[in-house]
């Protein structure tokens, strides 16, 4: 067909108005709404008041979307394709989005702590400059950190509702750009701070591209970008194969790299350590939801038939991400580049239940992702709350004797640390339990074996972190443990809902399996 | 097909580009690079199939291209100005 | 062929106001010669030897040109819109672009508001 005919075969009559279904859009909707509200703010709204506009407004936000979550997925079995095939609104979906809803709000309590000062009152101006130092002394903050993380957040949501690859390519930029800017807005170690903003942009860019030129592949395969579309043509094995094959390549490059999955791992580290801790709460729970589901819905949806030629591969990077995760955690001696490799020990964890593509691999991987978002930003609160005169002690040594000095704080420490590690009786243990049991059952066993190990390599380091807290003495000059009531709050959310989850974990497991049990709509 | 040819190639410059280069704005531009041989991959795609998505997701493309031109050189202008250095050499806090 | 008209219509008007300017320019205007007007024009500022190594730019030259880039690229989305207007059934396609317009209006009020549009 030539270009001249492509023309006219779409000339032909009026262009009638795509049909929008609010009411299922509509949580995404009143994130990025409140989000242009909180820039109009920004412009319009002096100095002074921004911060006590923004933090209500931001909270409104996201428990108004978390709220109308809830209504949707009560109402009615939700398993509807949104705005003309662009979004998935089913169950899986729902849970997801409410998840980061629920992990963004925690989230949120240390980002508006101000107390704790992690964040620059000028991103523009220079580190040690007089400009500076006359912002932290006027206690103003960067306050477009505010609309910024509602945009992020908003692209999370979309990211895991996108049905077709387009929509998840800009949701994955709306969800990556904030988040880059993010990264580079912590007070203390700015060079550190902006050096993870860079690496992370670069990397984040570059991985994009990737996704981008599969998504292009796919299109040239299939024809179009919606995940059905790919998956009748796979089906019909329509098309060239060596393209459909890159394709799947290279898309999947994409996805990996926003899980950090080995060997697109290398940019956590770096960017969870210089990140604000806060953001990096943000980042390594809300963020790998997002990632997670997009990825899910990838594989379950659009590659289903093609399910023999990724488990190969996806096999060797999970057995890799599992192993790389917890070996080279072992060495670590910051605290925050100890638990990014941990995150990466996670996402192996989290991909046996991907590559599992059964209902129960879906719900395991669901009740994981909830639990592992409450228990990380509970540990990253903690980190916050210790600290020496410059700032967090992230260092390990730092810690040492903190168990004699402030029980308490050290004690919540030593139990989220169980929880990754996946002692029973936390909710780490029933997250891995119910990943593990659909690994085997959908024939992975040799993969469970290898997260099994994974999982006592990294219970090593996390019970050498309790060691040195616990039995050697403390400094003179340890760090000091500040408690504000934002901070506690979010440390003890996480501690509840590990225990709970721990402990009583059946109706957070119902609530996972009936949002699976229809799986994803196509 | 042609065109598919010179835009794998075109996108093969861009990763080499980025993996080699050591300035951030030259990296960023190979990056760049790579997201417009993806734009030629979607409009000969367009093409080949006689539909239009393609075209269209073109248009995002770049739409989103110039948002991570605006970010990105936000953030290599804010390290710029504390180091007075791009290099992604010289980066090098943040290891092990 | 006819579909070429406008197109050739408007190009012989744009190539005769150009060259009806330029013509009236040097035989109007007035004729002093200085110094000046023989070097190279770099936007009225005064020509400077190149630096060594390439020099560096003001910052400024960047914040405006990002701007530029961001409002320029929006139109894209306007090209496709315009050529389609008539086409639109009921007022979907208006409210859209108005909705469109005016989010892009907030990042405006916010650049114009936060002295992003200031030169010194």
């Amino acid at each position: 067909m030539t270009g001249s005919a492509v023309l006219n075969t779409v000339a032909i009559g009026d262009i009638q108005a795509p049909h929008l279904e609010y009411g299922q859009l509509g949580p995404m909707l009143l994130v990025f709404g409140v989000a242009v509200l909180g820039v109009l703010v920004e412009a319009l709204v002096g100095r002074g008041w921004r911060q006590f506009i923004q933090v209500p407004l931001t909270f409104a936000g996201l428990a108004g979307a978390f709220v109308w979550i809830l209504v949707l997925g009560v109402k009615d079995k939700p398993l509807h394709v949104a705005a003309e095939g662009a979004v998935g609104v089913d169950a899986p979906t729902l849970f997801l989005q409410g998840t980061i809803l629920v992990l963004a709000l925690v989230s949120l309590l240390l980002i508006a702590d101000r107390q704790n000062g992690a964040f620059t009152p000028q991103a523009s101006a220079l580190p040690g400059s007089d400009a500076e130092r006359e912002g932290i002394a006027s206690g103003t903050v960067q306050s477009e950190l505010y609309p910024l993380m509602l945009f992020a957040v908003g692209g999370m949501m979309l990211f895991t509702a996108a049905n077709d690859l387009l929509t998840m390519f800009v949701a994955l930029e709306v969800m990556s750009l904030p988040l880059y800017i993010m990264c580079g807005l912590a007070r203390r170690r700015r060079l550190l701070s902006q050096e993870a903003a860079v690496k992370y942009f670069l990397l984040g860019a570059f991985s994009s591209a990737f996704f981008l030129y599969g998504t292009a592949l796919l299109y040239g395969y299939a024809g179009s970008v919606r995940l059905s579309d790919i998956a009748t043509a796979t089906g019909n094995n329509a098309g060239s194969e060596p393209l459909l094959l890159a394709g799947i390549a290279l898309l999947s490059v994409g996805l990996l790299f926003k899980l950090g999955a080995v060997p697109f791992q290398a940019w956590k580290p770096d960017v969870y350590q210089g990140a604000p801790t806060p953001v990096t709460a943000l980042m390594a729970s809300c963020t790998l939801v997002a990632a997670v589901g997009a990825t899910l819905r990838v594989f379950y949806v659009a590659l289903e038939n093609m399910s023999w030629d990724w488990r190969p591969m996806m096999w060797g990077v999970a057995i890799l991400t599992m192993l790389v995760g917890a070996i080279i955690a072992i060495t670590q001696t910051d605290l925050k580049r100890m638990l990014a490799y941990s995150s990466i020990a996670h996402a192996g964890f989290l991909l046996t239940g991907v590559i599992a593509t059964s209902q129960a691999g879906l719900s395991g991987t669901l009740f994981y992702l909830a639990a592992y978002g409450f228990t990380t930003i509970g540990a990253f609160a903690v980190i916050t709350m210790v600290r020496d005169a410059g700032g967090e002690a992230g260092h390990l040594s730092r810690w040492a004797g903190l168990g004699k000095r402030s029980p308490v704080v050290a004690g919540v420490f030593a139990f989220f640390l169980l929880a990754f590690a996946g002692i029973p009786l936390t909710s780490g243990f029933t997250g891995k339990f119910a990943v593990f049991k659909a690994a085997i059952d959908g024939g992975a066993t040799p993969l469970v074996v290898v997260g099994v190990i994974s999982s006592a390599i990294a219970a090593f380091f996390y019970l050498r972190v309790i060691v040195v807290m616990f039995f050697s003495e403390p400094a003179a000059d340890g760090p000091a443990v500040v408690t504000t009531i934002p901070t506690a709050a979010a440390v003890a959310l996480g501690a509840t809902v590990t225990v709970v989850l721990g402990v009583l974990p059946q109706p957070m497991l119902d609530v996972a399996g009936q949002a699976a049990s229809h799986l994803f709509v196509r | 097909m042609n065109y598919l040819i010179l835009s794998a190639i075109l996108f093969t410059i861009g990763a080499v580009g980025v993996l080699v280069r050591r300035n951030a704005i030259v990296v960023f531009m190979c990056v760049e690079l790579m997201l417009n041989a993806t734009n030629l991959a979607f409009v000969s795609f367009s093409h080949q199939h006689g539909n239009l998505d393609g075209q269209i997701i073109a248009f995002f493309v770049m739409v989103v291209a110039a948002a991570e031109v605006v970010v990105g050189l936000a953030i290599i202008m804010a390290i710029f100005r504390s180091r007075r250095s791009s290099s992604v050499d010289d980066a090098n806090l943040l290891k092990y | 062929m006819d579909l070429y008209i406008p197109i050739i219509v408007l190009g012989v008007l744009a190539f005769g106001f150009a060259g009806f300017s330029v013509v009236m320019g040097a035989l109007s205007g007035p004729k002093r010669w200085n110094k000046a007007k023989l070097e190279a024009y770099e936007c009225g500022i005064e020509p400077t030897p190149q630096p060594v190594g390439g020099g560096r730019f003001p910052v400024k030259y960047y914040l405006t040109a990002m701007l530029f880039i961001v409002f320029d690229i929006e139109i894209i989305f306007l090209y496709p819109w315009a050529v389609a207007f008539n086409r639109f059934a009921g007022w979907f396609g208006l409210i859209e672009m108005v909705l469109f317009i005016a989010t892009v209006l907030v990042a405006y009020a916010y650049i114009w508001r936060r002295g992003g549009l200031e030169w010194d």
